[in-house]
């Protein structure tokens, strides 16, 4: 018995070798996940045999349960990304389908519990930042995993970001190009803010346009109905990096003064 | 000059690009020199009288990008455009399409011939600044257009006037 099960296991593991498809393959993989869970069902524990087999078994085990996330695994019903696996804890590659709401365990909506995402933010890099791993591969896909996370915080964290993404998520976007129906007046008012920005000399003048800016957004955020509210705040969105830009351009004047 | 002054100081791309003073990194991530030149020299900034009946003023806006842009332009009664100024906030392509355009045109019709793709094979703009030549190509069309309402407004209220 053991040695059949053992035949089974180089055979496989040869035939993955060479072909790094039959990784996708189902009919090969449910073959050797059945056997998998024979290997639990039966109570065979690998572990427990010599040296030599375990460290082909255990890059087994890892092979088969990144493949077994992406095809069998039962928590994949709802698309939940998993980041480890769950018999042996090995990294997983990012799943590609996931949206970053489901990434950061949120929901689908505009409003957001920002501290709760924080939350999750903090908790997630903690396990995922690739100097947690030596092994190579866990590495590399705690990179991506890490990085995607990273992504996933920075565009859920603003709302006019969030708002963007969500309608990306149902295929709709700001056009590019010129806004023909735009309220000239409101243009107008851009521009004399623009304006005042740029000939703003003081931190405190800057900063109180600042200071209206974030209001602004605040409003448009609270009224979010349709698209074109987006493309408000991204008018606003930019002059508040504008003034951001030029509230440190000012403190880096002030510091030479010194 | 505040322009100028401010696009010198609000954008911070060209900077760094110019900081990275490779070869590669020149051949890659580069703003064209003639774009460089339009945003370090831009031609005719500034501002015309709003109000006046010989001043077309186009403004408009890029929501995606969230640039802003006016032109305006000051026509003769012959047709001849004597002067023309812009204000764009945005980015070092949108400032220079602008830049260019008042630079481009001194008659109406020529005015009205300019394309978005004139713009864009002057300045050797990449394909993802398309849109700031289109831009450019749509203030023009609204400094024209208020120009045009303003003379036809101008014309209705002589007419009124002499009966």
């Amino acid at each position: 018995m053991l040695s059949l099960n053992n035949l089974r296991i180089i055979c496989t593991s040869q035939a993955l070798q060479h072909s790094p498809k039959l990784l996708v393959n189902r009919h090969c993989v449910s073959k050797a996940s059945s056997f998998y869970d024979t290997r639990h069902n039966n109570g065979i524990d690998f572990r427990s045999q010599n040296e030599s087999k375990v460290k082909h078994i255990n890059s087994l085990e890892r092979t088969f349960c990144t493949a077994s996330i992406k095809l069998n695994c039962r928590q994949s019903v709802g698309q939940t990304p998993a980041f480890f696996c769950l018999y042996c804890n090995f990294v997983q590659p990012p799943h590609e389908g996931a949206s970053f709401f489901q990434i950061m365990d949120c929901d689908k909506t505009f409003a957001m519990d920002t501290q709760r995402l924080q939350k999750t933010y903090l908790k997630l890099q903690r396990s995922l930042h690739p100097d947690n791993f030596s092994q190579k591969t866990e590495q590399e896909y705690s990179e991506y995993q890490s990085a995607l996370v990273n992504k996933a915080y920075r565009t859920l964290l603003q709302p006019l970001s969030r708002g963007l993404y969500m309608l990306e998520l149902k295929g709709m976007h700001i056009e590019e190009g010129t806004d023909n129906g735009a309220n000239p007046m409101f243009l107008m008012e851009l521009i004399q803010i623009n304006k005042a920005l740029d000939e703003a000399q003081s931190k405190e003048e800057t900063y109180k346009i600042g200071a209206s800016m974030k209001e602004q957004l605040k409003d448009l955020t609270e009224q979010i109905h349709c698209q074109s509210t987006f493309a408000q705040m991204k008018y606003f969105a930019n002059i508040e990096d504008k003034v951001k830009e030029k509230l440190s351009e000012l403190m880096q004047t002030l510091l030479t003064l010194f | 000059m505040a322009g100028l002054v401010a696009a010198k100081k609000c954008i911070t791309p060209l900077v760094v690009i110019r900081r990275l003073s490779s070869p590669e990194y020149k051949a890659q991530a580069a703003y064209h020199k003639k774009v460089v030149d339009h945003y370090e020299n831009p031609r005719n900034v500034g501002s015309l009288d709003k109000t006046s009946k010989n001043v077309g003023t186009g403004l408009v806006g890029a929501p995606a990008c969230g640039d802003v842009m006016k032109l305006q332009i000051e026509v003769d009664d012959q047709g001849k455009i004597v002067d023309a100024r812009f204000k764009t906030f945005g980015c070092g392509s949108a400032i220079a399409s602008s830049s260019l355009v008042t630079d481009l045109f001194r008659h109406i019709d020529e005015a009205l011939t300019i394309q978005n793709t004139d713009i864009a094979k002057e300045l050797c703009l990449p394909p993802v600044k398309l849109h700031c030549s289109m831009l450019a190509e749509d203030a023009i069309k609204a400094a024209l257009h208020d120009y045009r309402l303003k003379q036809q407004d101008g014309k209705i209220e002589a007419v009124k006037a002499s009966n």
